[in-house]
């Protein structure tokens, strides 16, 4: 019976650091689901995989599966298939023999195990492959491999360990349909560590975001974006909008005026920071109705435009297509419509120091 | 080094055409390897094809050059035995240096406190040069060595030293060469194969199994270069048996050293056979090797 | 063949730490196990080292006393009457003779297999091998007669015989270094403005130091642990610590001696051993 796989407050510390790789960290995985943790690096990604692999022991806390603390199975028999980032293909074997490798291992005869290892092959597109030698395939070709062998084991949970990093942009959206691929035929419970945002999403149908060893939000992909938990989650995704001011019954108010909150959620009252995602931001010419802005910045970001202004004292960002025409110094209008908002709690701290320019006047 | 030297270093070691790379520059980077080519071209080459011509009667003391290969059937009986006892020590010698080679790899590469210990021991051995080894091997394995001495054997203690069963022998080989074959094939392990271990437990499997299906596929390569070089090392090295052996029957190198400073005239050529055969058998060992490495996947 | 010698002797060989990995992780039985098997192995290593210790010190030792009766340093003045010190000059000047040719000429060589391949590449490298598959008494019948015709004198023919088998080892340590090294490094210095002097000095040297360490260490041992190829070409006339431990070791009631001499024989290079470990734990090398 699946019930899916249990981290219940996983800590963990290695000698010589710190700061733990994990602290308390809990999270629960839905039967079949895919969860994809994110988190900047050295945030306790790897760490968090290895450790429900078995391949490190936590200082506290365990690991069910299917409502089985699996503290004293050993890596080899938690049914958990792992694909690093390396493909690390076993260089003494050929590529067919690599994806028999669980099988070979469990005793099944060998022309079974490669019957079986044909059908993997076939389904990560690699059919025909097998004779040849690791060393031959590209490197989007081992991993397709690599993540083969990983489901010929039949691993009840798959964990993926950045496994399409290393690969070049078109690659990598094939690695995402294949994945899609394998989740509707055969559909694991997968755990997959990345610090790409849009991979994700792609990807992933929940996403755990990780910061210091700590779970700061676990939750769809939809909600991370537009009900993030804090303003750390909120940067984390990529948001740039922090508006400071105080809830009072539904309602935030702030430099901007007085926002209606969206009404299917329990806002705390009390000081606290409006989020709006910078695409969600609507931008119109001076005469329309909305907020009164001036444009203090372009940036291009191919398509589309990162613009910066200044409303009422307060900066903001708004991603804008690149049909109107806008200058530095433009006054617009901008609306941030109640559906999009959300606010996180307490006064936004300042945000980390911006990197300084350097002294330009050394070089003149 | 000349900086035209450092010149040519820059533009490496991508693989490199003809294109980039005037014929100029490709007869200067052979020449590099000029001088250490033909030292050893001398001394092996010359050194194999002199003592070819001495066993074959073409470069006599005194006399008349002549081909003959009386040399090889002079002492016929005592050479094919001699091969046979080479083959014994430096096979079971090897052997067993392989067992224990691996094995200490293995732990050297669990790392933690045991895995240092034994590196740091079996790094001890290495510097000792084999007549030492067959010197302090004497010490401790002879009828009044340290072992004997410490068990109150007395005489009941074996011929551990020149008896038999060349004991001594084997054991002052697979000791040296032990430790040799560890560090070899711990150096090619340590790279990756935690990765691959690591691999190989999440697809199920177990201890043995990476064993047999990880650890020993990828370190085999560097079993049989080492072993190899183990095996012609013990095969053609004169020291340790003529310390720790008996007179008779006496292996390769003994025999051939023994010829060698004979007074007799008839016997430099007969020692250049012996010389000759061990040659033989000795680039027989290396193209079986090679032969088995060309197998196996890994090696390319 | 002189001597093996595994190349990266004093290299890091372990893994980093091992010690946390849920793999290694062992049960009560494993761990017992593990200890034994590694305690057994150390002790096999060091075991034959140990009479020697004993023997050093032990003024009077007679069978079947399993420890001296009497301490002290008479071994010592006896193999210095015997001309341990002559000898151990001579080791010593061999070993750093042979390790001064077969470093630069294994440097060179190496150079040429890692950065100029060509269709003479493998049969170089072949050549540049095959001392590790010829018995070193084989060439030495041989060469014998070459060099007192051509009148090469003792000491050459011993330095040069045992330069071509130091030549694997330098040439194969320097040959990984070289294709361990990445030429970005040098173009990145260039790029910062290094001329092609300072290149070298502050960028490539510095690189390969450590090799040419390990290569220059293991070209001495092979000269310092020679005894055959002194005793055949030599002829007596060069004396070396391993011919006097020979002589003394096939002679009968030396073990004292013989201890002394072997002790000698061992110090230098363990010492250098430490050595190269030490700087490159201090971090002097990477």
């Amino acid at each position: 019976m699946r019930q899916g796989l249990d981290l219940q407050g996983l800590s963990k510390s290695f000698k010589g650091s710190p700061v733990p790789a994990l602290e308390e960290f809990s999270l629960s995985l839905a039967p079949g689901s895919c969860t994809a943790v994110l988190g900047p690096s050295g945030s306790g990604k790897s760490t968090l995989l290895r450790t429900v692999a078995g391949l490190e022991i936590p200082d506290r806390g365990s690991v069910l599966l299917d409502g089985q603390d699996l503290a004293a199975v050993r890596p080899e028999r938690r049914g958990m298939a792992m694909v690093f980032q390396r493909p690390l293909l076993f260089p003494h074997l050929n590529v067919l023999d690599n994806v028999a490798f669980a099988a070979t291992i469990r005793g099944v005869p060998r022309r079974r195990a490669r019957a079986d290892a044909e059908a993997f092959l076939d389904l990560v597109q690699m059919e025909g492959t097998g004779k040849r030698v690791v060393s031959d395939l590209s490197g989007g070709q081992q991993q397709r491999v690599a993540i083969a062998r990983g489901l010929a084991a039949r691993p009840e949970v798959l964990l993926l360990d950045e496994p399409f990093s290393a690969l070049d942009p078109e690659l990598r959206s094939a690695m995402h349909e294949l994945l899609a691929q394998v989740r509707e035929k055969l559909n694991p419970t997968i755990l997959m560590v990345t610090h790409d945002r849009d991979e994700a999403a792609a990807v992933a149908d929940h996403l755990a975001v990780i910061s210091e060893g700590k779970l700061l939000q676990h939750s769809t992909v939809q909600e991370m974006y537009t009900r993030p938990a804090s303003l750390q989650v909120s940067r984390l995704m990529g948001g740039t909008n922090e508006i400071p001011g105080t809830v009072r019954d539904g309602v935030h108010y702030s430099a901007l005026g007085a926002h209606a909150l969206p009404g299917n959620h329990q806002w705390p009252e009390g000081p606290a920071t409006m989020v709006i995602r910078q695409e969600r931001i609507i931008l119109l010419d001076e005469h329309s109705p909305g907020l009164p802005a001036v444009v203090t910045g372009i940036r291009n970001r191919g398509p589309r435009k990162l613009v910066t202004m200044e409303a009422a004292g307060v900066n903001l960002h708004a991603e804008a297509t690149a049909s109107p025409a806008l200058a530095t110094g433009d006054a617009v209008r901008i609306q941030l419509p109640t559906p999009e908002l959300a606010v996180v709690g307490g006064t936004s701290e300042h945000r980390s120091a911006p990197l300084t320019s350097p002294d330009w006047k050394v070089l003149a | 080094m000349p900086a035209a030297e450092v010149l040519t270093a820059r533009t490496r070691p991508r693989p490199r055409t003809a294109a980039g790379h005037g014929t100029k520059a490709r007869v200067q980077g052979l020449l590099l390897a000029v001088p250490a080519v033909l030292l050893v071209a001398f001394v092996v080459v010359g050194g194999s094809a002199m003592v070819a011509a001495q066993s074959l009667g073409l470069m006599p003391l005194v006399g008349r050059p002549e081909l003959s290969t009386a040399a090889y059937t002079a002492h016929g009986g005592d050479l094919l035995v001699g091969v046979g006892l080479s083959l014994a020590i430096a096979g079971a010698s090897t052997v067993l240096a392989c067992l224990i080679g691996f094995a200490a790899a293995l732990i050297m590469m669990q790392g933690r406190w045991c895995g240092k210990l034994v590196a740091a021991m079996s790094s001890l051995s290495i510097p000792v040069p084999h007549i030492v080894g067959a010197a302090t091997a004497g010490l401790l394995l002879a009828d009044s060595g340290l072992l004997a001495r410490v068990f109150g054997a007395a005489e009941r203690w074996p011929d551990v030293v020149g008896g038999q069963w060349w004991l001594a022998v084997i054991f002052e080989y697979a000791w040296k060469e032990s430790a040799f074959v560890g560090l070899v094939v711990a150096g090619t392990l340590a790279t990756r194969s935690v990765d691959y271990e690591e691999t190989a437990a999440l697809l199920g499997a177990g201890r043995l199994g990476r064993l047999r299906h990880v650890l020993l596929p990828l370190s085999l390569p560097a079993l049989i270069i080492s072993g190899t070089i183990a095996f012609i090392y013990s095969f053609g090295s004169y020291e340790v048996a003529w310390l720790l052996g008996r007179p008779y029957p006496e292996p390769l190198p003994v025999m051939a050293l023994r010829l060698y400073n004979s007074v007799t005239l008839t016997a430099r050529p007969e020692a250049a056979a012996v010389a000759v055969v061990t040659a033989v058998v000795s680039l027989g060992a290396a193209l079986v090797a090679l032969a088995c490495l060309r197998k196996i996947p890994l090696w390319r | 063949m002189a001597i093996t010698l595994p190349p990266g002797l004093n290299q890091q060989t372990l893994p980093k730490d091992a010690a946390q990995s849920g793999l290694t992780r062992s049960r009560a039985g494993g761990r017992i196990l593990r200890s034994a098997t590694a305690g057994a192995l150390a002790v096999w290593f060091v075991l034959p080292l140990v009479p020697l210790g004993l023997w050093v010190f032990a003024d009077r030792w007679s069978y079947p006393a399993p420890l001296p009766q009497d301490w002290g340093l008479q071994n010592v003045d006896s193999a210095l009457s015997r001309g341990a010190a002559t000898a151990f000059a001579g080791s010593l000047g061999l070993g750093l003779v042979v390790s001064a040719v077969a470093t630069p000429l294994g440097v060179l060589a190496a150079r040429s297999l890692a950065f100029h391949p060509s269709r003479w590449s493998a049969p170089v490298s072949a050549l540049l091998f095959a001392p590790l598959a010829l018995p070193a008494f084989v060439a030495v019948f041989g060469l014998n007669v070459l060099l007192v015709r051509l009148q090469v004198p003792s000491y050459a023919g011993v330095v040069l015989v045992l330069t071509v088998y130091a030549l694997p080892y330098t040439t194969y340590v320097m040959r990984l270094a070289y294709a361990a090294h990445d030429i970005g490094f040098d173009e990145e210095a260039c790029t910062l403005g290094a001329t092609q002097g300072q290149v070298f000095l502050r960028v490539q040297f510095p690189l390969i130091a450590p090799a040419l360490a390990r290569a220059a260490f293991l070209a001495f041992l092979v000269g310092w642990s020679d005894y055959l190829v002194t005793l055949l070409i030599g002829g007596g006339s060069l004396v070396t610590v391993p011919l006097l431990v020979a002589s003394a070791a096939s002679g009968a009631g030396n073990d004292g001696i013989v201890a002394v001499l072997s002790v000698m024989a061992l110090v230098p290079p363990l010492g250098l051993l430490l050595g190269l470990t030490g700087r490159r734990r201090r971090g002097g090398w990477s």
